[in-house]
């Protein structure tokens, strides 16, 4: 299948004579230019190159690894069938967009944020969670948006000439992708293969952010958004696990579908953390408290390396840099001022450097419910305070 | 009770022929009464909006509120989605026994997914609690030496509604506090085949204790 085709049948009177004659709920409209890159190369240390994409080889390599609090064996014991098989829960190959203020979603809507190459696309919570991974294309890069609902995850990869699929399995809840040109098993957010020719490879991510479409929108009007045009028929306005907006089922609950690797000692297991993971450890800092506050430092564990985040207020995300030196951060108006560096970076509507754009290194961060993190790196640094379930605001 | 002719050690065969004969013979009685037919027509249409509601075929529209009406809220009363390769589309395997839907209708305050493959294992199903339960309600309404529970029915069909809810997820576990498990995910793949399974052994069970004559001579109170 390959296009869905909508009729809207004005009653049901008209039912008996509706043909399929109709249009598609959104179009697709062309590319629209942004800014470049949002500082994606120079987070972390997933962008260094390695292998080079070709045509039938796996997804391109980062030459850098991530901490694994696990060794490959035991994730791959750990693995358990998700209930459906390998593309149960088709991706999207072939996505249509939106000018995104054209949208008929609700602002507090969720949606996964990407700025790449100039280009900026959004890509809706209440699509993917029925999808899971969107192989498209962004400022000319072949990447693949990807989102587990049951770990509250949203990342980036490149994909280079392949494509991802879901493979119908799980480890602590973590949705395993798949790559189709060697078939290797990518757990998510691990972004580490476990199994397959490519096991033991780390893909190049970057940053997807976790906000809504209303912030979305003020913060890239020429954005645009992903239809559920997909090619698929599903009931797109039926979140099978939960809700966001307002928070219930899964989102909100203390339990969980499957056995996580290692369970917390303290904290909501569905609330929301900013993760990042070096080679040597991992850190999560609590979303709620970090927008809150503003500034957390905190510790990569086990490696000890010393990092700090601080917030986006507009997007109601957060940024993560090492901090090896202990440099002071400090809020200034809506930016950040580093102790000692008031060079680099763009300059903030009132002074300050922009969130994403410390004058430090910054590490790949996303937003994960604390379980999963938990989970996957029982050693991990935390910073803030323990806050419920919800995606952080 | 006529006691069966054949034996099951001696000659399976006769009396397999012989039950199956019988048991659709207290089929087509039961449902030459209206009181039958009733159950056949409530008890499968109930057991098929069951089952779809577990796929998650079948609920409530707009149900996470993600998007705002255009033009202060008019919704189309009735809407349909139709894939444009239908054909292909249906054969397409999503997980055991659940396949790819081709259509979503909405009307009104609900919205239905159809999958054709999965309608027909519903529809089956629906068919079979709905005959086991309308020959054991007949059975139940007739002579006392020819009763028999009629539950025996529902309980067959419990596996196959089940199964219905292991869908993506599996949610069913999450609505009853369950964590899944290899073994428990390996287990409810099995629950739709022993649904049929249990079904048919539930339906020729029933037939063999109804005796189709005194279900005719009972006649049809109803009518």
């Amino acid at each position: 299948m390959e296009r869905t085709r909508r009729s809207t049948i004005g009653s049901l009177a008209a039912l008996g004579a509706a043909g399929l004659a109709g249009c598609l709920d959104e179009g697709i409209v062309g590319s629209v230019g942004e800014r470049d890159g949002e500082g994606d190369a120079a987070e972390g240390d997933g962008s260094a190159e390695g292998d080079a994409p070709g045509e039938g080889r796996g997804p391109p390599t980062a030459d850098g690894s991530r901490h694994l609090a696990y060794d490959l064996d035991a994730l791959l014991e750990e693995s358990l069938s998700g209930g459906v098989g390998q593309d149960g829960i088709p991706s999207i190959d072939d996505p249509a967009f939106a000018p995104i203020g054209e949208t008929s979603l609700v602002a507090d809507a969720p949606v996964f944020g990407v700025v790449r190459g100039g280009e900026a696309k959004a890509y809706p919570q209440h699509v993917l969670v029925h999808h899971e991974i969107v192989n498209d294309t962004v400022g000319g890069d072949r990447v693949a948006v990807t989102y587990c609902p049951l770990t509250g995850t949203a990342q980036g990869f490149e994909r280079g000439e392949t494509t991802f699929g879901v493979s119908g399995r799980l480890v602590n809840s973590n949705l395993i992708m798949y790559d189709r040109a060697t078939e290797s098993w990518w757990p998510q957010m691990l972004a580490t293969a476990i199994d397959g020719p490519m096991r033991g490879e780390t893909l190049r991510e970057f940053r997807v952010v976790w906000t809504t479409v209303g912030e979305w929108r003020a913060a890239h009007p020429d954005s645009r958004i992903l239809t559920d045009d997909t090619g698929y028929v599903r009931r797109y306005e039926n979140d099978p696990y939960g809700l966001y907006a307002p928070l219930g089922g899964y989102y909100a609950s203390e339990g969980t579908l499957f056995p996580a690797l290692s369970d917390p000692e303290e904290g909501h297991p569905k609330s929301v953390v900013i993760g990042a993971r070096t080679a040597g450890g991992a850190v999560a800092f609590d979303k709620e408290t970090l927008l809150a506050e503003r500034v957390l430092s905190g510790t990569l564990r086990p490696s000890g390396e010393a990092a700090v985040a601080v917030a986006d207020p507009a997007l109601s995300t957060a940024y993560v840099y090492l901090n090896p030196e202990g440099a002071a951060v400090e809020p200034d108006g809506d930016g950040y001022r580093v102790e000692g560096n008031d060079a680099g970076g763009a300059v903030g509507s009132e002074g300050g450097v922009d969130a994403d754009d410390l004058s430090l290194e910054r590490v790949l961060a996303f937003d994960a419910m604390w379980f999963a993190w938990a989970g996957f790196h029982p050693d991990t640094g935390f910073a803030g305070e323990h806050t419920g379930a919800g995606y952080g605001r | 009770m006529a006691a069966e002719t054949a034996s099951p050690t001696r000659a399976p065969v006769a009396w397999l022929s012989g039950l199956v004969r019988r048991t659709a013979f207290a089929v087509r009685a039961s449902l030459s009464r209206r009181d039958g037919r009733a159950t056949l027509g409530i008890v499968g249409g109930v057991y098929f909006v069951l089952y779809s509601v577990g796929l998650g075929h079948l609920g409530r529209r707009s149900g996470s509120a993600v998007r705002r009406r255009a033009g202060g809220g008019s919704t189309p009363l009735v809407d349909l989605f139709v894939a444009s390769d239908p054909l292909a589309t249906a054969t397409r395997r999503v997980a055991p026994f659940q396949y790819e839907p081709i259509a979503l209708a909405s009307a009104g305050p609900v919205e239905y997914l159809f999958a054709p493959v999965n309608a027909a294992i519903g529809v089956g199903l629906a068919l079979l609690v709905g005959v086991t339960l309308a020959v054991s309600v007949v059975a139940w309404r007739g002579p006392s030496a020819c009763r028999i529970g009629a539950g025996a029915g529902a309980v067959a069909g419990v596996p196959g509604l089940v199964s219905g809810f292991v869908c993506c997820g599996p949610t069913i576990l999450l609505v009853i506090g369950v964590q899944a498990s290899a073994g428990l995910l390996a287990a409810l793949q099995w629950f739709l085949p022993l649904a049929v399974a249990s079904l048919l052994v539930t339906l020729l069970w029933v037939g063999s204790r109804v005796d189709p004559e005194a279900v005719r001579q009972t006649g049809d109170p109803t009518k």
